[in-house]
């Protein structure tokens, strides 16, 4: 152990070493139901050639790393060792904000920077990111896009990865490479720069896309050390409009409608615990609003920028309207209890400290996949007859359906409020998470994002995958070090 | 070398009798000259290899156990689907080719806008099957009669409609595969069983070692079926067409408009395609569609679109004062479709253009405006099925220089490569003299905009070896041009580290030498790593780029 910490300070230095039993602790375990493991050391490097080093004496001392980039609180389980003796590589303190270019709209960050970081350095040149659902303040953006935390606006989603485009990736044989457009080149972004290459396409470099090795696998192939983002313009007029229903499945037609045309700018459906949540700061508030919110909500965002922006939101809001009108629905600026603007604002915006669904009960358990969402109302039954057989209060069971890849599929989320001082609840939850996880993937729900048991429940529906899936790993991993025991099967 | 009976026997049985042959008059037709457009080989004097057989299957189950026999007999083989492309050919002795124009179903999720598609299932259908459920499909600028598969999973697959449509990688949403080795991957939720609807995943993409920014070009065994995300078409369920050939057009109603866009100069140009980029105006975005260059295009859309005029009417038309004022008008164009989702869309799309116009100094072609000019523009842009006339001047096409990246790079050097164009049509006889400035392409190469690609097209007579030999001379020519201003290798070369001039694959030592001098070699390692996994008897050719990882030791 000491000789592993002398290697260690000599890449990353004595103060970015950090061997402190309350450090240690707070990396063992996370909000999850994951089983707890304490690393051996916290290291924190601060540039991508420490990473590089990092690993390759990884590789020599066969020292497992987990890579972690946000701050906690963690709620996946893949920021918790899932093996012994494992060095935590810390990368929130490698934040720096590389590049903003506003004529290719695109941007380079290190993992460590945060969205209300990003955002607040892209407003200043007229800018924007499209943002997963109010992500927390010290939420790594890299991570989020990394792991495709699905994104509120599906409609610019032309690709499944957008709005990530390239990276640096060290891989768990040591070896660093830039991916896509980025591979083509020099191996220094200045140098690229100064070719008028600004890291735009995301496939490649070659007839392979190295990117999809590195994406939603919680750093079990190895660690990226900066991406290039896509932006938007940012918003002048920016709305956003509320369609209730008594049932999910009364909004499923308007939203395939809106989607189709590839009007609006954000779109999602929510129930009204969902949404509760999302707008309360209290749980005495979440509790009223539940009582006055309608059942389901779809938010449907509108905006505009700097082409014509007042004709073009004035224009949607007509057609949109005319859309819900032909549902039977109603498209409104306000509801009883929320406002589109407050929608806007809770949805864009971060959240300090505690995760956003953690108010209502202090902890909260997501079962989230893909399907389709013609599809939705099967899943969403079945897990209230399951949230009913295991004694689940459903009014507390929050859901959230965002469409993705320009409508082409959505994710579907389940969120499981719970008193985590309550054993008995607790238990009761974990039960249900297990039984709910398991029927959803019976009925087609696609773990895209496999994390903890989903990996076994999903790998094990598609061994031809995992094959190729353990080849690969045995080639940019070949010593098995990067986040060991993620994405295998049990 | 004929192939051994039991081997031929082996396949017989798999496909049977009526779908294999080694009859020489067959095997024949399935070579290819390198030069031919789409495999931007660069113009050659070459075939590639004869074929031991062709096979034709008509299932993933027979083209399984077609590859499980190769494997076992250590045969190479190719699949093509369209054979536009000399990528589709096998390129050595020992060899047989798939031919999967038997595999050709479309099935479509009109709700969740995505079609189920097999090899031989061409734009142009899929694209008349979206139409009857208010769908479109992206078409490449190969054109309608490409294989949509094909450019999903084997090649570029952008066009003229990406900034709205997205390049055909971008709108892959699932692939079945038959690897090298006989193993089937369903790639996404299709490989649990789960459904078309999304290609990647679980966990890390499989998908990313069966393409990237190209794919890999049949090198990576047969893909049998994929799901490709289709696009709104608010317009008629049918395509229906007026005109006479090859001036075929179309008038799709009121929400559809097509305008060829001008500008004074380059640099307003490339502020009004940034504008278009940052917003959702377009659905398709392209320039110099009709094949002639600067100092003809006016004077050639009158004679492609009145089937009374032929081309020896051009030296008369170019007298006219009228259109030679039209010529002048359209020096820094290209071309667009609007389609209004609806009414009030069609108007904000409207106004948007003429802001655009008002804040760049650009204006719409007049000529263009006139009700054929138009109809005929709307009908080649919506399904590029006009190709053929790539082919009509010499018999044979290549795009050359092929600009691709950053719009406010390519605007510097454009007039400076459309001279270099220009000297070879002017001062040598080898190319078409096709009107200078020829530099041609969508409005970008990605869904919502960001990149360009500029092909100059490029036409010569592939059976006179004088005229292959210029144009190659010239396109080296072209290769120092893209090397000194760090554009990478010219569309003709971008194939040339994949297969000889002759047709016949690399060794790998040949690939070595390649590839250890790239600027991050050990992209072509991981690539040769992957290649041992998954086709460890080294059976598609040399499409796929590797270097032997051992030439990196200490790098």
């Amino acid at each position: 152990m000491e000789s592993l910490k002398k290697k260690l300070v000599g890449i990353v230095g004595a103060r970015n070493v950090i061997d402190n039993r309350d450090v240690l602790d707070s990396y063992s375990k996370d909000e999850s139901f994951a089983t707890p493991m304490k690393p051996w050391f916290v290291v924190k490097p601060e540039n991508a050639a420490q990473v590089k080093e990092l690993v390759k004496s990884a590789r020599e001392t066969e020292t497992p790393l987990v890579p972690v980039s946000s701050g906690a609180p963690h709620f996946k389980g893949d920021t918790v060792p899932s093996v012994p003796q494992s060095v935590i590589v810390d990368l929130s303190g490698m934040n720096k904000i590389i590049s903003v270019n506003r004529q290719q709209r695109m941007a380079v960050i290190e993992p460590g920077v945060t969205y209300d970081q990003l955002q607040e350095a892209l407003a200043k040149e007229g800018m924007t990111l499209a943002v997963s659902l109010r992500p927390r303040a010290n939420k790594s953006v890299l991570t989020s896009v990394l792991e495709m935390e699905p994104r509120l606006n599906c409609i610019h989603q032309f690709n499944y990865t957008e709005p990530l485009r390239c990276s640096e990736v060290t891989f768990g044989d040591g070896n660093q490479i830039y991916t896509g457009e980025a591979g083509n080149g020099p191996k220094d972004l200045q140098t690229q720069w100064d070719l008028g290459k600004w890291q735009v396409m995301s496939n490649g470099p070659n007839m392979m896309d190295f990117l999809r090795m590195v994406m939603q696998a919680q750093g079990s192939m190895g660690i990226v050390t900066w991406v290039s983002l896509k932006c938007e313009l940012l918003p002048s007029i920016h709305k956003m409009y509320l369609v209730p229903a008594k049932k999910s499945v009364d909004l499923e037609d308007f939203l395939y409608k809106v989607v189709r045309v590839r009007f609006s700018d954000k779109q999602f459906i929510m129930n009204k615990a969902c949404l509760a949540s999302l707008l309360a700061d209290s749980k005495e508030d979440i509790a009223k609003l539940k009582s006055e919110l309608p059942a389901w909500v779809s938010a449907v965002g509108i905006s505009g920028d700097i082409l014509l922006p007042e004709m073009k939101v004035s224009a949607q809001e007509q057609d949109i309207a005319d859309f819900a009108q032909d549902c039977g629905l109603q498209f409104l600026s306000s509801l009883p209890g929320a406002t589109g603007e407050e929608v806007l604002a809770r949805s864009i915006g971060t959240c300090e400290g505690k995760h956003w669904k953690q108010t209502a009960k202090g902890a909260f358990q997501d079962i989230f996949f893909i399907t389709t969402l013609d599809k939705t109302s099967v899943f969403i039954n079945a897990m209230y007859e399951l949230a009913i057989e295991a004694g689940y209060p459903t009014e507390d069971l929050g859901v959230y359906i965002q469409p993705q890849h320009m409508g082409t599929s959505v994710h579907l989320e389940f969120s499981l409020p719970y008193d985590p001082e309550n054993t008995k609840e607790a238990k009761m939850v974990k039960a249900l998470y297990t039984v709910a996880s398991e029927k959803m993937s019976s009925l087609g729900g696609y773990y895209a994002r496999p994390y903890d048991i989903w990996a076994n429940i999903q790998l094990k529906k598609d061994a031809q995958s995992y094959k190729v899936l353990q080849d690969l790993k045995g080639i940019f991993d070949p010593s098995n070090i990067m986040n060991t025991g993620k994405l295998t099967l049990k | 070398m004929a192939l051994a009976r039991e081997v031929y026997q082996a396949f017989e049985d798999i496909v049977g009798n009526r779908n294999i042959s080694e009859d020489i008059g067959v095997c024949e037709t399935y070579r290819s000259i390198p030069s031919q457009t789409s495999a931007h080989y660069g113009p050659s004097k070459e075939w590639t290899p004869l074929p031991q057989a062709v096979i034709l299957p008509g299932s993933t189950e027979e083209v399984q156990n077609i590859v499980k026999i190769c494997n076992k007999y250590g045969i190479e083989f190719k699949a093509g689907s369209t054979f536009w492309a000399t990528m589709a050919y096998i390129g050595g002795d020992n060899a047989v080719q798939l031919d999967m124009r038997r595999m050709k179903s479309i099935e479509i999720d009109a709700k969740n806008m995505a079609a189920v598609v097999e090899p031989f299932a061409i734009a142009g259908t899929i694209q008349a099957e979206a139409m009857k459920v208010g769908l479109n499909v992206q078409i490449p600028g190969v054109g309608c009669s490409s294989s949509t598969l094909a450019s999903s999973s084997g090649w570029a697959g952008f066009g003229p409609a990406s900034i709205f449509m997205g390049a055909n990688p971008e709108n892959l949403l699932g692939a079945e595969w038959v690897l090298p080795n006989g193993e089937i991957l369903r790639t996404g939720s299709l490989g649990s069983g789960d459904g078309w609807f999304c290609g990647e995943g679980p966990g890390p993409s499989t998908r990313g070692i069966l393409r990237g920014i190209f794919g890999p070009a049949g090198s990576m065994g047969v893909c049998t079926k994929i799901a490709t995300r289709l696009h709104p078409w608010p317009g008629p369920k049918q395509f229906r067409t007026y005109g006479k050939a090859p001036a075929y057009k179309a008038d799709f109603g009121d929400n559809f408009k097509c305008y060829t866009l001008c500008y004074p100069d380059w640099e307003s140009w490339a502020r009004s395609v940034q504008y278009f980029h940052e917003s959702d105006v377009l659905y398709i975005g392209h320039r110099q569609f009709n094949m002639f260059g600067r100092n003809l295009k006016a004077f050639m859309l009158n004679i492609i679109t009145d089937p009374e005029k032929q081309l020896s009417d051009l030296p008369e038309l170019l007298k006219d004062p009228e259109i030679q004022k039209h010529n002048d008008n359209m020096k820094h164009d290209y071309q667009v479709v609007i389609a209004g989702m609806t009414k009030r869309d069609m108007e904000y799309k409207e106004k948007a253009i003429d802001y655009i116009l008002e804040q760049t100094g650009g204006w719409k072609h007049e000529m263009m405006l006139e009700k054929e000019k138009h109809d005929y523009a709307l009908a080649y842009m919506t399904r590029l099925g006009h190709k053929n006339l790539n082919y009509v001047m010499c018999g044979a096409y290549e795009g050359t220089f092929g600009l691709s990246g950053n719009v406010w790079k390519t605007i510097q050097v454009v007039e400076e490569a459309s001279a270099q164009k220009r000297k070879w049509e002017t001062e040598h006889t080898c190319i078409a003299a096709t009107g200078g400035d020829s530099a041609m392409g969508g409005v970008s190469s990605l869904g919502g905009g960001g990149a360009t690609g500029w092909e100059f097209f490029t036409n010569f007579d592939s059976y006179e070896l004088e005229s292959v030999q210029g144009t190659s001379d010239m396109v080296d020519e072209n290769q120092a041009f893209h090397n000194k201003y760090a554009f990478g290798p010219d569309f003709c070369r971008w194939n040339s580290d994949v297969r000889h001039v002759n047709g016949y694959s690399y060794t790998q030592e040949e690939h070595d030498e390649m590839f250890a001098k790239a600027p991050q070699p050990w992209i072509y390692a991981y690539q040769y790593k992957i290649r041992e996994a998954v086709n460890p008897n080294h059976l598609c050719g040399s499409y796929l780029r590797t270097l032997s990882p051992g030439k990196l030791e200490g790098k």
